[in-house]
Protein backbone atom coordinates (compact mmCIF):
# COMPACT_ATOMS: atom_id res chain seq x y z
CA UNK A 1 0.00 0.00 0.00
CA UNK A 2 2.56 2.24 0.72
CA UNK A 3 5.54 3.29 -1.05
CA UNK A 4 9.17 1.71 1.16
CA UNK A 5 11.05 5.15 2.50
CA UNK A 6 14.92 4.47 0.83
CA UNK A 7 16.69 3.36 4.04
CA UNK A 8 19.60 5.38 2.79
CA UNK A 9 17.59 8.52 2.59
CA UNK A 10 15.59 7.72 5.71
CA UNK A 11 18.11 8.92 8.86
CA UNK A 12 19.06 12.71 9.79
CA UNK A 13 22.13 13.30 8.89
CA UNK A 14 22.40 11.82 5.38
CA UNK A 15 18.65 13.28 4.61
CA UNK A 16 20.04 17.12 5.63
CA UNK A 17 23.20 16.30 3.68
CA UNK A 18 21.46 15.07 0.43
CA UNK A 19 18.35 18.22 1.34
CA UNK A 20 21.47 20.40 1.47
CA UNK A 21 23.07 19.44 -1.86
CA UNK A 22 20.06 19.31 -3.79
CA UNK A 23 19.98 23.02 -3.73
CA UNK A 24 23.62 23.84 -4.69
CA UNK A 25 26.13 23.01 -7.74
CA UNK A 26 28.89 21.79 -5.45
CA UNK A 27 29.36 21.96 -1.49
CA UNK A 28 32.75 21.25 0.43
CA UNK A 29 33.02 18.92 3.43
CA UNK A 30 33.33 21.64 5.91
CA UNK A 31 30.67 23.47 4.60
CA UNK A 32 28.14 20.04 5.00
CA UNK A 33 29.56 20.15 9.00
CA UNK A 34 28.74 23.72 9.69
CA UNK A 35 25.53 23.85 8.16
CA UNK A 36 24.36 20.02 9.36
CA UNK A 37 26.27 20.61 13.37
CA UNK A 38 28.17 17.41 12.85
CA UNK A 39 31.33 15.84 13.68
CA UNK A 40 33.68 15.26 10.69
CA UNK A 41 33.77 11.50 11.67
CA UNK A 42 29.88 10.54 11.79
CA UNK A 43 29.73 12.72 8.84
CA UNK A 44 32.42 11.57 6.94
CA UNK A 45 30.99 7.97 7.53
CA UNK A 46 27.52 9.37 6.82
CA UNK A 47 29.26 10.70 3.23
CA UNK A 48 30.80 7.28 2.35
CA UNK A 49 27.18 5.69 2.42
CA UNK A 50 25.39 7.95 0.03
CA UNK A 51 28.40 7.85 -2.25
CA UNK A 52 28.31 4.27 -2.24
CA UNK A 53 24.43 4.12 -2.85
CA UNK A 54 25.57 6.33 -5.96
CA UNK A 55 23.82 9.56 -4.39
CA UNK A 56 26.47 11.73 -4.63
CA UNK A 57 29.61 12.43 -6.13
CA UNK A 58 32.66 12.90 -3.93
CA UNK A 59 36.19 14.56 -5.43
CA UNK A 60 39.14 14.79 -3.36
CA UNK A 61 41.53 17.50 -4.15
CA UNK A 62 44.65 19.27 -2.64
CA UNK A 63 43.82 23.24 -2.71
CA UNK A 64 46.85 25.17 -1.79
CA UNK A 65 48.51 22.28 0.01
CA UNK A 66 44.93 21.42 2.07
CA UNK A 67 43.13 18.40 1.29
CA UNK A 68 39.27 19.39 0.29
CA UNK A 69 36.43 17.11 -0.32
CA UNK A 70 33.72 18.29 -2.65
CA UNK A 71 30.16 16.62 -2.68
CA UNK A 72 27.77 16.90 -5.53
CA UNK A 73 24.65 15.47 -5.67
CA UNK A 74 24.38 12.94 -8.61
CA UNK A 75 20.96 12.41 -11.23
CA UNK A 76 20.17 9.23 -9.06
CA UNK A 77 20.60 10.76 -6.47
CA UNK A 78 17.99 13.49 -7.38
CA UNK A 79 15.78 10.59 -8.22
CA UNK A 80 16.23 9.04 -5.20
CA UNK A 81 15.38 12.34 -3.30
CA UNK A 82 12.11 12.90 -5.14
CA UNK A 83 10.99 9.41 -5.07
CA UNK A 84 11.56 9.70 -1.00
CA UNK A 85 9.38 13.30 -1.06
CA UNK A 86 6.51 11.60 -2.85
CA UNK A 87 6.66 8.65 -0.53
CA UNK A 88 6.45 11.38 2.81
CA UNK A 89 3.84 13.23 0.74
CA UNK A 90 1.90 9.74 0.66
CA UNK A 91 1.86 8.55 4.48
CA UNK A 92 1.42 12.47 5.03
CA UNK A 93 -1.67 12.38 2.71
CA UNK A 94 -3.20 9.09 4.88
CA UNK A 95 -2.20 10.60 8.14
CA UNK A 96 -4.60 13.86 7.31
CA UNK B 1 3.29 1.95 13.14
CA UNK B 2 1.30 4.00 11.55
CA UNK B 3 1.31 7.00 14.01
CA UNK B 4 5.29 6.69 14.07
CA UNK B 5 5.91 6.60 10.31
CA UNK B 6 3.59 10.04 10.08
CA UNK B 7 5.57 11.74 12.67
CA UNK B 8 8.79 10.59 11.13
CA UNK B 9 7.01 11.88 7.94
CA UNK B 10 6.45 15.40 9.80
CA UNK B 11 10.17 15.65 11.00
CA UNK B 12 11.62 14.41 7.39
CA UNK B 13 9.66 16.87 6.05
CA UNK B 14 11.06 20.16 8.36
CA UNK B 15 15.07 18.83 8.26
CA UNK B 16 14.55 18.70 4.56
CA UNK B 17 12.85 22.21 4.24
CA UNK B 18 15.33 23.55 7.02
CA UNK B 19 18.01 22.49 4.97
CA UNK B 20 16.99 24.00 1.70
CA UNK B 21 16.64 27.33 3.43
CA UNK B 22 20.08 26.96 4.82
CA UNK B 23 21.96 26.59 1.03
CA UNK B 24 19.11 29.38 -0.30
CA UNK B 25 20.32 31.67 2.51
CA UNK B 26 23.75 31.44 1.25
CA UNK B 27 24.96 34.65 -0.03
CA UNK B 28 28.48 34.75 -1.41
CA UNK B 29 27.98 37.83 -3.02
CA UNK B 30 29.22 40.95 -0.87
CA UNK B 31 28.98 43.72 -3.34
CA UNK B 32 32.77 44.30 -4.07
CA UNK B 33 32.99 44.57 -7.58
CA UNK B 34 29.70 46.41 -7.89
CA UNK B 35 30.95 48.98 -6.01
CA UNK B 36 34.76 49.10 -7.90
CA UNK B 37 32.93 49.56 -11.13
CA UNK B 38 30.38 51.77 -9.91
CA UNK B 39 33.13 54.35 -8.40
CA UNK B 40 35.55 53.38 -11.33
CA UNK B 41 32.63 54.59 -13.86
CA UNK B 42 31.66 57.74 -12.37
CA UNK B 43 34.80 59.08 -12.02
CA UNK B 44 35.62 58.14 -15.55
CA UNK B 45 32.64 59.83 -16.30
CA UNK B 46 32.98 62.98 -14.55
CA UNK B 47 36.85 62.83 -15.41
CA UNK B 48 35.57 63.06 -19.34
CA UNK B 49 33.11 65.10 -18.75
CA UNK B 50 35.51 67.82 -17.29
CA UNK B 51 38.39 67.38 -19.75
CA UNK B 52 35.70 68.29 -22.68
CA UNK B 53 33.99 71.07 -20.58
CA UNK B 54 37.10 72.84 -19.65
CA UNK B 55 38.16 72.63 -23.52
CA UNK B 56 41.52 70.43 -21.94
CA UNK B 57 41.01 67.74 -24.55
CA UNK B 58 39.11 66.69 -27.58
CA UNK B 59 36.26 63.83 -27.28
CA UNK B 60 38.70 61.26 -29.16
CA UNK B 61 41.35 62.33 -26.41
CA UNK B 62 39.14 62.45 -23.06
CA UNK B 63 37.93 58.78 -24.14
CA UNK B 64 41.63 57.47 -22.55
CA UNK B 65 40.68 58.51 -19.35
CA UNK B 66 38.74 54.84 -19.79
CA UNK B 67 41.99 53.16 -19.87
CA UNK B 68 42.02 53.80 -15.91
CA UNK B 69 39.52 50.57 -15.82
CA UNK B 70 41.96 48.42 -17.27
CA UNK B 71 43.87 47.91 -13.49
CA UNK B 72 40.19 47.55 -12.49
CA UNK B 73 39.82 44.21 -14.72
CA UNK B 74 42.88 43.05 -13.32
CA UNK B 75 41.96 43.58 -10.15
CA UNK B 76 38.27 41.82 -11.12
CA UNK B 77 40.84 38.55 -12.39
CA UNK B 78 42.67 38.22 -9.24
CA UNK B 79 39.42 38.83 -7.00
CA UNK B 80 37.40 36.07 -8.56
CA UNK B 81 40.35 33.71 -8.83
CA UNK B 82 40.86 33.77 -4.96
CA UNK B 83 36.52 34.19 -4.25
CA UNK B 84 36.98 30.67 -6.24
CA UNK B 85 39.68 29.60 -3.89
CA UNK B 86 38.38 30.15 -0.74
CA UNK B 87 34.56 29.73 -1.61
CA UNK B 88 32.90 26.61 0.29
CA UNK B 89 29.93 26.31 -1.82
CA UNK B 90 29.01 26.58 -5.38
CA UNK B 91 25.49 27.61 -6.41
CA UNK B 92 23.25 27.54 -9.22
CA UNK B 93 22.65 31.25 -8.44
CA UNK B 94 26.35 32.66 -8.57
CA UNK B 95 27.24 30.27 -11.41
CA UNK B 96 24.32 31.70 -13.69
CA UNK B 97 24.83 35.26 -12.86
CA UNK B 98 28.25 34.84 -13.52
CA UNK B 99 27.03 34.02 -17.05
CA UNK B 100 25.28 37.05 -16.87
CA UNK B 101 27.77 39.03 -16.05
CA UNK B 102 29.91 37.40 -18.82
CA UNK B 103 27.21 37.91 -21.51
CA UNK B 104 26.99 41.49 -20.44
CA UNK B 105 31.07 41.53 -20.79
CA UNK B 106 30.66 40.14 -24.36
CA UNK B 107 28.42 42.37 -25.40
CA UNK B 108 29.63 45.48 -24.16
CA UNK B 109 33.37 44.56 -25.56
CA UNK B 110 31.30 43.93 -29.17
CA UNK B 111 29.23 47.03 -29.05
CA UNK B 112 32.72 49.24 -28.19
CA UNK B 113 33.93 48.14 -31.26
CA UNK B 114 31.16 48.50 -33.86
CA UNK B 115 30.44 51.66 -32.39
CA UNK B 116 34.14 52.40 -32.69
CA UNK B 117 33.81 50.79 -36.61
CA UNK B 118 30.57 52.49 -37.59
CA UNK B 119 31.05 56.15 -36.05
CA UNK B 120 27.23 56.68 -35.15
CA UNK B 121 27.89 57.90 -31.51
CA UNK B 122 24.22 59.27 -31.22
CA UNK B 123 23.74 55.74 -30.69
CA UNK B 124 26.24 54.92 -27.91
CA UNK B 125 24.91 56.30 -24.44
CA UNK B 126 21.05 54.83 -25.05
CA UNK B 127 22.43 51.57 -25.54
CA UNK B 128 24.92 51.93 -22.84
CA UNK B 129 22.15 52.65 -20.78
CA UNK B 130 19.99 49.53 -21.76
CA UNK B 131 22.63 47.17 -21.23
CA UNK B 132 23.35 48.35 -18.07
CA UNK B 133 20.10 47.69 -17.20
CA UNK B 134 20.41 44.09 -18.47
CA UNK B 135 22.54 42.53 -15.68
CA UNK B 136 21.43 44.30 -13.12
CA UNK B 137 18.20 43.72 -13.30
CA UNK B 138 18.49 40.06 -14.16
CA UNK B 139 21.08 39.36 -10.82
CA UNK B 140 18.38 41.24 -9.04
CA UNK B 141 15.62 39.13 -10.07
CA UNK B 142 17.79 35.92 -9.78
CA UNK B 143 19.12 36.94 -6.34
CA UNK B 144 15.79 38.29 -5.09
CA UNK B 145 17.48 41.50 -4.22
CA UNK B 146 14.97 44.28 -5.25
CA UNK B 147 17.72 47.70 -5.18
CA UNK B 148 19.46 45.72 -8.09
CA UNK B 149 16.09 45.23 -9.71
CA UNK B 150 15.73 48.94 -9.24
CA UNK B 151 18.45 49.86 -10.62
CA UNK B 152 18.63 48.30 -13.91
CA UNK B 153 14.98 49.93 -14.47
CA UNK B 154 16.15 53.46 -13.47
CA UNK B 155 19.50 52.69 -16.03
CA UNK B 156 16.64 51.76 -19.11
CA UNK B 157 15.04 55.11 -18.09
CA UNK B 158 18.15 56.79 -18.72
CA UNK B 159 18.64 55.44 -21.82
CA UNK B 160 15.10 56.88 -22.94
CA UNK B 161 16.47 60.43 -21.32
CA UNK B 162 19.75 60.42 -22.84
CA UNK B 163 18.02 60.26 -26.33
CA UNK B 164 16.82 63.60 -25.18
CA UNK B 165 20.24 64.93 -24.57
CA UNK B 166 22.00 66.59 -27.12
CA UNK B 167 25.16 67.66 -25.55
CA UNK B 168 28.46 66.75 -23.43
CA UNK B 169 26.12 66.34 -20.73
CA UNK B 170 24.62 63.25 -21.57
CA UNK B 171 28.66 61.69 -19.96
CA UNK B 172 27.29 62.64 -16.45
CA UNK B 173 24.22 60.36 -17.00
CA UNK B 174 26.57 57.73 -16.64
CA UNK B 175 26.98 58.94 -12.83
CA UNK B 176 23.21 58.75 -11.50
CA UNK B 177 23.01 55.18 -13.91
CA UNK B 178 25.75 53.60 -12.15
CA UNK B 179 24.99 55.42 -8.56
CA UNK B 180 21.53 53.51 -8.24
CA UNK B 181 22.41 50.43 -11.06
CA UNK B 182 25.87 49.50 -8.85
CA UNK B 183 26.50 51.48 -5.69
CA UNK B 184 24.08 51.93 -3.87
CA UNK B 185 22.85 47.75 -3.95
CA UNK B 186 26.61 47.48 -3.54
CA UNK B 187 26.86 48.86 -0.45
CA UNK B 188 22.96 47.04 0.58
CA UNK B 189 24.50 43.68 -0.67
CA UNK B 190 27.62 44.62 1.45
CA UNK B 191 25.55 45.47 4.41
CA UNK B 192 23.38 41.81 3.67
CA UNK B 193 26.48 39.79 3.42
CA UNK B 194 27.85 41.18 6.79
CA UNK B 195 24.71 40.72 8.30
CA UNK B 196 24.27 37.18 7.00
Amino acid sequence: MFKELDPILHSQLRLAVMSLLIGVKEADFTFIREKTNSTAGNLSVQVQKLKDAGYIDVVKQFKDNYPQTTCKVTPEGILAFENYVKALQEYLKVGN
Amino acid sequence: MDQQNELSAHSSLALIESMINKAQNQFSENGTLYLVWGWVVSICSLGQYLLLKLNMTNFKQSGFIWLMTIPVMIYQIFFLIQKKKTEKVKTYTDEIIGYVWMTFGICMGLFSYIMAMLQIWNLFYPFIFLFYGIPTFLSGAIMRFKPLMVGGIICWVLSLVSVQIHSIEVILLLIPAVLFGWIIPGYLLRARFKSA
